[in-house]
C-alpha cells in the first residue's frame, strides 16, 4: 500500500535540500483535504481511483462525517522529479547535486476560521504554504487571515484554483469570463501578499505568477491539474520556442493570431487570448463532447491530446469518463509536486531568513547559527507546536519540526516550555526523549532518529509541556518563539457532569483536552466552575464533544455560551491613589489613564512588544503616541500574562531601593491586569504609572508579601478613580450567498453575493443557525474574532447594561454581588 | 487603656513584674507571633500567666488592627511582643491607630536583641545601621542589606543582621491568588545568611569591584541569646557560613575594622 519504506525516508531527511515541508491552507471548503489526496495518491500512500472521495488527512470519524477539517494533520511523502523539471530548481539551496528524489512533508489544515489556531500550529513548522482559492467563490476572509499569517511567518506561498469543474459544469462560463476570473483571484492574492510582505525583504518576491508555473489550476475533486508549464511543454515543440518564454506567453495580455502567426500584446478582431486558445480551448472541448455524450467527436479528440485511455475505462460515459480522461491528461498530483518542488523553499533556503523571527536568544550563539544553517551537527533545537492525541487514552505525540541538530529516540535533552527563561529552572526538564516518530495521516512509524529541516513526532514529552515548546540540547538556548494566534478564544462555556461523583473525570478531562488543542483553554474559577473558552460556537461544539466522548468519557452538562469582556478606563484617574502595605511602612503612588487609540492594537499585534530594546520602542511611542520619551523608556512590564495590552509605567524620581520592589510591584500588575477590579475579567488598554514609593528602610519589611497585595489594592483604587468601562468582542462576520438567477438555457446560474458587517460576539450565538435555516441553507456566515469595543455606560451606575454584565459575571464566578468599594482599595494619607 | 508588652528574649520568665501584673488584669491579652519567637510554647506562657492568650499572626496585627483595638477604650487589652515592643520590629502604627480613636497606650519596654547582643562584647556604641537579611528567592535577590554593612564598616562600625524568619508567611505562588497558602515555618541561621553575604560578595567581585567586606572578614554568629542554652561564635564570613550553631534563633554581627582591646580579649572565648 504505501510505495516508500521508512528506511527509504530516512535517507531522504538527511538531503536537506530535497526537502519541503509545506502546508495546504485555505478558506473553508475550497478543497484542501480533496486536493491533498490527489498529491498523496500520486506519492502512492492511496489508490489512485480513490482520489478525491478519501480526505486522507481527516482522521477523525467526525471529520469524515461533516467534511470538515478540525485537527490539521501532517504526511510524509516522496517522489522524483524528472530531467526535464529539475532544470527549472536553479538555486544550489534547493537540490542535492545528483538527487532526483524530494521529500514532502505535508500539513492539511482547516479551514474554518475557529479552527485557524491550527492553521498558525501548521505554518509554524513548514516553509511554504499551498493556497488553496475555490475560483467559483475567490477570494475570501479566512483565504486573507490565513495569507496574512502565512507572510507573518515567512512562509513562502503559492497558489492553486481549485473546483475548476464547478465552473465549467454548473457556472458554464466562457473562456474569456474564466480567464478574467483567474486573473482577478491572482491580483485579489498578490494585493494581500503585497500588503504583508516588503519585496526588499529578508525572503524576497513572494508574488505568485502563473506565467511562472506558481500557479496552478484544477479540480482536486477530480483529480486533475496543470500549471502553464505542462501547456507550454505540449506546444513547445510546435512552436519552436524556449519553455520559459512561451509560459511567459501563455498568460495575460498575449494574443495569437492563427491566421497570419503572429503574436500581439493587443487584442484585435482575428487574433485570440492564447491562455484561452491553447489552455482552456482544449479542456472545454473535452468536456463539452463527454458530458454532451458526444462520443464520436472525442474518440477523435483524445488521441489528439495523447490520451490513451485503459481499457476497463473504455465503456464509461458522461462524468465517470471525464473524470478517467481529464486525470489521465493531466494527473493533479504530478502538476503538484513539480509546483511544490520547484517554487516551494528548502529548509536550508527558508531557515536563512526565518531564523531571527524564530528563535529568542541572540542571533548568533550555536542555536542561532544552527537554525540559520540547518546544521544537523549542530545543537538539537526542535520547535514542539501541537499534541496529537494518541491511541492510548490521556498520552499525546508532540509534533514539531526539528530546525537544527538531530533529535533522536533516548536521548537526553531540554525540554523548555513557554515560560522558561534562560538560567532559571522554571518550566524545564531535562529528560530522555523516549521514542521518535514519523506521522503519516492515521499511521505512525518509529524511527530512529530525525535531523534537521524536518517534521517529526516525539513519544513522552506530553508529560512535560501544557501545548507547546522548545527542545534542545543547548545548555544556554534560548526558547523558540510561542506562536501567535490570529484568533482569541472570546466564547466560553461552562461545563459539569452530569454525575456529581465524576468530577475527577472531568477535571482529567479537561487536562487533556487543553493538551490536545493548541487554543483552547480550560479554566477553574474561584467558584470551582469549569471553564471552556473557545474561539467561536463550531470550535466550542467540537471541544465539548471531544470532552465528552473522548477526554472525559462522562456524559456532561453544559451552560449557555458565554463572552468573555475586558475591563478597561476611559479617562485619568481623578486623584492620586495611596496603598499602603499591610505593615503601613511602605506607600504607593499611582493612576491609570487610558491607552491611546491604536496602541493596544499595536501590542496585540506584537509592534510593540517587552522584547523590544526600550530605547526604539519609546521613540515609537513617542511619534507614534506622543507618549513623553523618558517616561516611556520606563516601561516595567506589560500585562497580563507578560504580554497584555496593558502598562505599567515608572514616572518616579529618585526613589532609593526601588529596583528592590519591582519584581512583587510587577508581579502584583500582572495579578491586577488579569483579574480586575470590576468582575475580575482581564484589563486593556490601560496604563499605569508610579508617580512616587516610600519604603522601609530594611529589606525585611518590603518583601513580595508586603508589596504584591498592596500594588494591586493601589491599582485597582487607580481603576476605580479612572470612570472604569467594559469591553466586549465584536466578530467580522461575512455573509456569502448564492444569487439565483434564472439565466437563459443553461438552468442555475450562479453569482456569489457576499456582504460584511460586524457583529458583537454576544449577539452571535445560533446566528449560524438562524441564517442558514432562514435562507435555505443557502448563506453561509463566517464569523472571525474583530476587535473590542467599549460597551457604553457606566459600569458602576446600576442602570446601565454594562453593570449589569458585571453582576452577571460576578454571580457567575461565585464573587461577592454588587460593586467594589473603593475604601478597600484607596488609603488615606 | 491599650498595653503594648515587651516579653524579652528568653523564656516565659523574662517578662517584667509590671508586665506580668497588666496581662492578669486585662480582658484580652494578644500574642505577636510572627515577628520573634520565644523559645517557649504558647501552652507555657498560658500556664504561666495564668490565663488564655489569643494569638495573632500578622493578618490579624497588620490588617486586623479594629479587632485588636476593639473595646479597649474602657476595657484593658494587651498586645505581647517578644523582645521590646519598639524594638526590631516597630509597632508604631498600631500605636497611631490607637491614639486616633482616643484610646490610651501604654508600653512596657523589655530586653531586646538590640541591646542584648552587647553580650558578645562588642561595646553598644560601636555599632552602625542595623539591617536584615531577608531569605532569597528565585526572582526576589535583594543586595541592599550589603551596601549598608559596607557603609557601616568604612565609619569604622559593627553591623548587627537580624535574619529573616518566616513563622506563617504566605507562599509567593499564593500571593496572587485569594486562597492564600503558607510556607512551612523557616529560620535563617548564621550559615545560611553567611552564605548569601558570601553570593553577594562574589557578584560584586565578577563586577570587578573589591568590597570591603570580604571572606575573611570576622563575624560573630549569635544563637538563642537571653536564654539558657545561649552560644556565641566567632569566626570569618567563610568558616561560618558552614558553621551549625543549632535552634533558632540566630543573628549575625558583621565586627568593624577596629576592636577596642577589651573588645578582642573578651571575643577570644568564642573563637572556633
Amino acid at each position: 500500500m504505501v510505495n516508500f519504506t521508512v528506511d527509504e525516508i530516512r535517507t531522504m531527511m538527511d538531503k536537506k535540500r530535497n526537502i519541503r515541508n509545506m502546508s495546504v491552507i485555505a478558506h473553508v471548503d475550497h478543497g484542501k483535504s480533496t486536493l491533498t489526496d490527489s498529491l498523496v495518491s500520486k506519492a502512492g500512500i492511496i489508490a489512485g481511483a480513490k482520489a478525491g472521495e478519501t480526505r486522507f488527512t481527516d482522521t477523525r470519524k467526525d471529520e469524515q462525517e461533516r467534511c470538515i477539517t478540525i485537527k490539521s494533520t501532517a504526511i510524509s511523502m516522496y517522489f522524483e522529479l524528472d530531467d526535464k523539471d529539475l532544470v527549472f530548481i536553479t538555486s544550489p539551496d534547493q537540490r542535492e547535486k545528483e538527487e532526483k528524489g524530494f521529500l514532502i512533508n505535508l500539513i492539511d489544515s482547516p479551514g474554518h476560521v475557529d479552527f485557524s489556531s491550527e492553521v498558525t500550529a501548521a505554518l509554524r513548522v513548514t516553509d511554504g504554504a499551498l493556497v488553496v482559492v475555490d475560483c467559483v467563490s475567490g477570494v475570501c476572509v479566512q483565504t486573507e487571515t490565513v495569507l496574512r499569517q502565512a507572510i507573518a511567518e515567512r512562509i513562502k506561498p503559492i497558489l492553486f484554483m481549485n473546483k475548476m469543474d464547478r465552473a465549467l459544469l454548473e457556472l458554464q462560463l466562457d473562456a474569456e469570463e474564466l480567464f478574467q476570473t483567474f486573473q482577478r483571484i491572482v491580483e485579489n492574492v498578490n494585493v494581500i501578499i503585497a500588503t504583508y510582505n516588503d519585496d526588499s525583504g529578508p525572503m524576497g518576491e513572494v508574488r505568485v505568477d502563473p506565467s511562472k508555473g506558481s500557479v496552478g489550476f484544477g479540480s482536486g475533486l477530480h483529480g486533475w491539474a496543470f500549471t502553464l508549464k505542462q501547456f507550454a511543454e505540449m506546444y513547445a515543440e510546435k512552436f519552436k520556442i524556449d519553455l520559459v518564454k512561451l509560459m511567459n506567453r501563455l498568460w495575460g495580455e498575449s494574443f495569437f493570431n492563427p491566421k497570419t502567426k503572429k503574436w500581439s500584446k493587443q487584442k484585435d478582431a482575428d487574433n485570440k487570448r492564447s491562455f484561452c486558445m491553447y489552455i482552456l480551448d482544449p479542456i472545454y472541448k473535452i468536456f463539452d463532447s463527454i458530458m454532451n455524450y458526444k462520443k464520436e467527436e472525442y474518440e477523435a479528440l483524445l488521441p489528439k491530446l495523447g490520451i490513451a485511455l485503459k481499457h476497463e475505462d473504455k465503456d464509461k460515459d458522461g462524468k465517470q469518463l471525464l473524470k478517467v480522461v481529464m486525470r489521465t491528461w493531466l494527473p493533479a498530483g504530478e502538476a503538484l509536486l513539480q509546483m511544490i518542488a520547484i517554487h516551494l523553499p528548502s529548509p536550508v533556503t527558508a531557515q536563512k531568513y526565518r531564523m531571527e523571527m524564530l528563535y529568542e536568544g541572540p542571533h548568533d550563539d550555536e542555536a542561532a547559527l544552527g537554525i540559520k544553517n540547518c546544521d544537523p551537527n549542530a545543537p538539537l533545537m526542535m520547535y514542539v507546536s501541537k499534541m496529537v492525541p494518541t491511541s492510548d487514552k490521556g498520552r499525546f505525540y508532540a509534533f514539531g519540526r526539528v530546525f537544527s541538530g538531530k533529535v533522536a529516540t533516548g536521548m537526553k535533552a531540554r525540554i523548555m516550555g513557554p515560560n522558561y527563561t534562560p538560567g532559571k529552572k522554571e518550566d524545564l526538564y531535562e529528560k530522555a526523549i523516549q521514542r521518535t516518530i514519523l506521522m503519516m495521516g492515521r499511521y505512525v512509524e518509529a524511527i530512529e532518529d530525525v535531523p534537521s529541516g524536518n517534521i517529526c513526532g516525539l513519544v513522552g514529552v506530553d508529560q512535560f509541556l501544557v501545548k507547546t515548546g522548545t527542545i534542545t540540547t543547548f545548555k544556554d538556548a534560548h526558547n523558540l518563539k510561542v506562536m501567535k494566534f490570529s484568533v482569541s478564544p472570546v466564547v466560553r462555556v461552562a461545563v459539569e457532569p452530569k454525575n456529581p461523583a465524576d468530577l475527577p473525570k472531568l477535571v482529567e478531562g479537561l487536562k487533556r483536552l487543553a493538551k490536545s488543542d493548541p487554543m483552547v483553554q480550560c479554566i477553574i474559577e474561584e467558584s470551582g466552575e469549569h471553564i471552556i473558552a473557545g474561539a467561536g460556537e463550531l470550535h466550542l461544539e467540537i471541544c465539548l464533544k471531544d470532552l465528552e466522548e473522548d477526554h472525559a468519557c462522562i456524559p456532561i452538562k453544559k451552560s449557555d455560551p458565554v463572552v468573555s469582556y475586558r475591563e478597561t478606563v476611559s479617562e485619568e484617574s481623578d486623584q492620586m491613589c495611596l496603598s499602603k502595605s499591610p505593615n503601613k511602612h511602605n506607600r504607593l503612588f499611582m493612576k491609570a489613564q487610558p491607552m491611546p487609540d491604536g496602541l493596544a492594537e499595536d501590542i496585540d499585534d506584537g509592534n510593540v512588544n517587552p522584547r523590544d530594546d526600550f530605547k526604539s520602542r519609546a521613540r515609537y511611542l513617542s511619534e507614534k503616541y506622543d507618549y513623553d520619551v523618558t517616561e516611556a523608556r520606563k516601561i516595567w512590564c506589560f500585562g497580563p500574562d507578560g504580554t497584555g495590552p496593558n502598562i505599567l509605567v515608572d514616572c518616579t524620581k529618585g526613589v532609593q531601593y526601588l529596583n528592590e520592589i519591582k519584581d512583587s510591584v510587577v508581579a502584583g500588575f500582572q495579578w491586577a491586569t488579569k483579574e480586575g477590579v470590576l468582575s475580575e475579567e482581564n484589563l486593556r488598554g490601560v496604563r499605569f504609572n508610579i508617580y512616587d514609593v516610600t519604603l522601609h528602610a530594611d529589606a525585611i519589611h518590603r518583601g513580595g508579601g508586603q508589596i504584591i497585595p498592596t500594588t494591586r489594592r493601589c491599582l485597582y483604587a487607580c481603576l476605580l478613580t479612572a470612570s472604569p468601562r467594559l469591553m466586549e468582542p465584536v466578530y467580522q462576520c461575512e455573509i456569502q450567498c448564492p444569487e439565483v438567477a434564472v439565466g437563459g438555457i443553461y438552468g442555475g446560474w450562479y453569482t456569489y453575493v457576499r456582504s460584511k458587517a460586524y457583529l458583537p460576539v454576544n449577539e452571535s450565538f445560533g446566528f449560524t443557525a438562524d441564517l442558514r435555516s432562514n435562507t435555505g441553507g443557502q448563506a453561509f456566515p463566517q464569523c472571525v474574532f474583530d476587535h473590542w469595543q467599549v460597551l457604553p455606560g457606566d459600569p458602576l451606575d446600576p442602570s446601565t447594561r454594562p453593570y449589569t454584565v458585571v453582576q452577571d459575571t460576578r454571580k457567575r464566578k461565585g464573587l461577592k454581588e454588587g460593586l467594589p468599594d473603593l475604601t478597600q482599595y484607596l488609603d488615606k494619607l | 487603656m491599650f498595653f503594648i508588652i515587651g516579653l524579652g528574649l528568653g523564656d516565659c520568665k523574662d517578662i517584667t513584674i509590671k508586665g506580668l501584673e497588666i496581662v492578669k488584669k486585662c480582658e484580652r491579652v494578644y500574642l505577636e507571633a510572627y515577628t520573634s519567637i520565644l523559645t517557649c510554647g504558647v501552652d507555657v506562657l498560658e500556664e504561666f500567666y495564668g490565663r488564655k492568650l489569643i494569638v495573632a499572626d500578622r493578618d490579624l496585627v497588620e490588617q486586623g488592627a479594629e479587632d485588636i483595638l476593639e473595646g479597649s477604650k474602657d476595657k484593658d487589652v494587651a498586645l505581647l511582643v517578644v523582645g521590646d515592643p519598639f524594638g526590631a520590629t516597630t509597632h508604631t502604627d498600631l500605636v497611631l491607630r490607637a491614639k486616633e480613636k482616643g484610646i490610651k497606650v501604654q508600653a512596657v519596654h523589655n530586653a531586646s536583641i538590640l541591646n542584648a547582643v552587647g553580650c558578645c562584647g562588642l561595646q553598644l556604641y560601636g555599632f552602625g545601621e542595623i539591617v536584615s537579611i531577608p531569605y532569597w528567592t528565585n526572582s526576589w535577590q535583594p543586595e541592599s542589606f550589603f551596601g549598608k554593612i559596607c557603609n557601616n564598616y568604612r565609619n569604622k562600625l559593627h553591623t548587627l543582621c537580624l535574619l529573616d524568619i518566616k513563622v506563617k508567611e504566605p507562599t509567593l505562588e499564593s500571593l496572587t491568588k485569594k486562597k492564600k497558602e503558607y510556607m512551612p515555618p523557616r529560620f535563617m541561621s548564621v550559615s545560611e545568611a553567611s552564605q548569601q553575604l558570601l553570593e553577594t560578595i562574589k557578584k560584586l567581585k565578577e563586577n570587578d569591584e573589591t568590597p570591603v567586606v570580604a571572606e575573611d572578614s570576622l563575624c560573630i554568629g549569635l544563637a538563642r541569646v537571653g536564654s539558657d542554652n545561649q552560644e556565641i561564635v566567632a569566626c570569618s564570613l567563610k568558616e561560618m557560613a558552614e558553621f551549625d550553631l543549632g535552634g533558632p534563633l540566630h543573628s549575625l554581627i558583621i565586627v568593624g575594622p577596629i576592636l577596642h582591646p577589651l573588645e578582642t580579649e573578651y571575643l577570644e572565648q568564642f573563637k572556633i
